[in-house]
């Protein structure tokens, strides 16, 4: 059973009508085979259309938090690559969102809190290899170390904010790793000034590290009181917990 | 007389958004043992499984968890001025008691001072395990493999003296105290151990004064805790018995805190 396709005129300079010049002029089509490019972005073969695969791929990127352009790129195959999501969007990194929260943990003094209720974790990954990098330059490789200490710190916190908001604590994990790992950045910061501060003058080092180490904890607990409910009669006992964790972080900067 | 808030509060409302994020319920992996562990009665809520089987079994092991972590600034304060001072306490020892939906129990640790809580216990643990590392980097030893290590020493240690205590009330003839309450009981030990490590780093040798100073406080402590737990708990009162079990639980507490306390590369010792 033959299939026909579309085939390009050809059309010879000499104009010949001869039918065997033509069959097998035909064979060798002067020009390249184009298939033909489907303007509605519907190949034959795939069984639905394009409404539905625009719902489709709609929920997955919604959790990602990702702009909610129809992605017609499901449906589409190779055509429409001028219609696909850009791919950080796609991923749900939104460059411009994680600046704007570095940018509120960086003044000490004032954190401004409600650019930090959506929660990512797109930041503190940047800022897990910006502080491994910085360990890289200093001569340890603490890669896996620096992971496994920031997810479990964030399951501890996690654990010890719920226990004693009690009914009211409604902290989640998601929340609570974003905001450990954007109060990493004091803790950045200490790594790259120590880089440049001698490994024998001890005193200095520690002093160094106390201060980062209490800018990041009253960013934490700040942002952790004021994000979830419950926390505010506990602000102490939670700002200790905090204060723990980013001891043991600057214990990795500091020997 | 121990089963004081679960039933009675029925089901608190979940710590956590039960909802899965982008990464899916972090629960169902290989932390959903340690949380189940330790977080007791919300286990079944924050796994998403509604079973009545899972519910009992575990409110069966552990009390409620939450009763450990209603605390406050002052109960804290005051706690640790107690466990580390403990012959300094001018009241009485035991726990105040109160009629709760017809049963009898024990109220919360924000109203009462000799109540265990479990706050104490896992910043002290914390703070020792930050210690530790501390004072392994002064001497130029520190890695992160070795705190890992150390955290693991410190886990045993617990463990061990959460084994010392329920052996005791166990060869007693009774068991019944709540776990979470035996695990509060050996917690506190490791504040004392905090402020010696803390002395150590300080000035070497305050190290050798306040090692013996934190063991006898932290035998003292738990005598007059377990003696109170006893009279309540057992049944018959056998006197010499009672005596000699809670000096050997004071006299155990001074290799126990002096193996923890002993930090270096070599978990073991």
């Amino acid at each position: 059973m033959t299939k026909d396709f579309a085939v390009p005129p050809v059309v010879f300079p000499s104009g010949g009508s001869s039918a065997g010049a033509n069959v097998q002029q035909r064979r060798f089509p002067a020009a390249p085979f184009q298939p033909p490019r489907p303007s509605t972005s519907a190949i034959p073969f795939m069984s639905f259309d394009i409404g539905s695969a625009a719902a489709s791929s709609a929920t997955p990127a919604g959790p990602f938090g990702g702009t909610m352009s129809s992605s017609s790129s499901f449906g589409g195959g190779s055509a429409s690559f001028e219609d696909e999501e850009p791919l950080l969007d796609e991923l749900g990194i939104h460059p411009d969102q994680i600046w704007k929260k570095t940018r509120s943990i960086l003044n000490p003094f004032r954190i401004n809190q409600s650019v930090h209720k959506d929660s990512d974790l797109s930041g503190p990954i940047f800022l897990y290899l910006a502080l491994c990098l910085f360990q890289l330059l200093a001569g340890k490789i603490q890669f896996g170390v620096i992971l496994g200490w920031i997810v479990v710190s964030s399951i501890f916190l996690y654990a010890v904010f719920n226990m004693l908001a009690g009914r009211n604590g409604n902290l989640n994990l998601h929340t609570c790793t974003s905001l450990v790992g954007y109060c990493l950045l004091p803790v950045v910061v200490l790594s790259a000034v120590s880089l440049f501060v001698p490994q024998g003058a001890g005193p200095v080092r520690f002093v160094l590290a106390a201060v980062f180490v209490l800018w990041s904890t009253r960013a934490c607990s700040t942002l952790v009181v004021s994000l979830a409910d419950g926390g505010e009669e506990h602000r102490g006992l939670i700002s200790y917990a905090c204060f723990l964790i980013y001891t043991l972080f600057s214990l990795l900067v500091i020997f | 007389m121990y089963n004081n808030m679960g039933p009675q509060q029925g089901m608190p409302r979940p710590p956590g958004n039960p909802e899965p994020g982008p990464f899916g319920n972090p629960f169902t992996g290989a932390g959903s043992g340690f949380i189940r562990g330790g977080l007791g009665a919300y286990g079944e809520r924050i796994l998403g499984s509604s079973s009545e089987y899972v519910q009992s079994n575990i409110t069966r092991y552990f009390s409620d968890p939450q009763y450990y972590f209603q605390v406050n600034d002052q109960y804290v304060r005051n706690k640790l001025k107690v466990v580390l001072f403990p012959f300094l306490h001018r009241g009485h020892w035991t726990r105040i008691s109160e009629p709760v939906g017809g049963r009898l129990s024990y109220k919360p640790p924000i109203y009462d001072i000799n109540a265990p809580d479990l706050y104490i216990p896992f910043m002290a643990f914390g703070t020792y395990v930050v210690l530790a590392g501390f004072s392994l980097g002064l001497n130029g030893k520190f890695t992160p493999e070795a705190l890992n290590w150390l955290f693991v020493k410190g886990l045993v240690g617990w463990f061990l003296q959460v084994m010392l205590l329920k052996v005791t009330l166990l060869s007693l003839g009774s068991g019944e105290a709540p776990l979470l309450d035996i695990v509060a009981y050996g917690g506190y030990a490791f504040a004392g151990l905090c402020l010696a490590g803390f002395a150590k780093i300080m000035w070497g040798y305050s190290y050798y004064a306040l090692m013996p100073w934190t063991c006898l406080c932290t035998g003292i402590f738990l005598v007059k805790t377990m003696k109170r737990v006893l009279f309540a708990e057992v049944r018959s009162y056998d006197s010499s018995k009672h005596h000699y079990l809670l000096l050997f639980l004071a006299l155990v507490q001074f290799p126990l805190l002096i193996w923890l306390g002993n930090i270096s590369v070599n978990w073991l010792l």
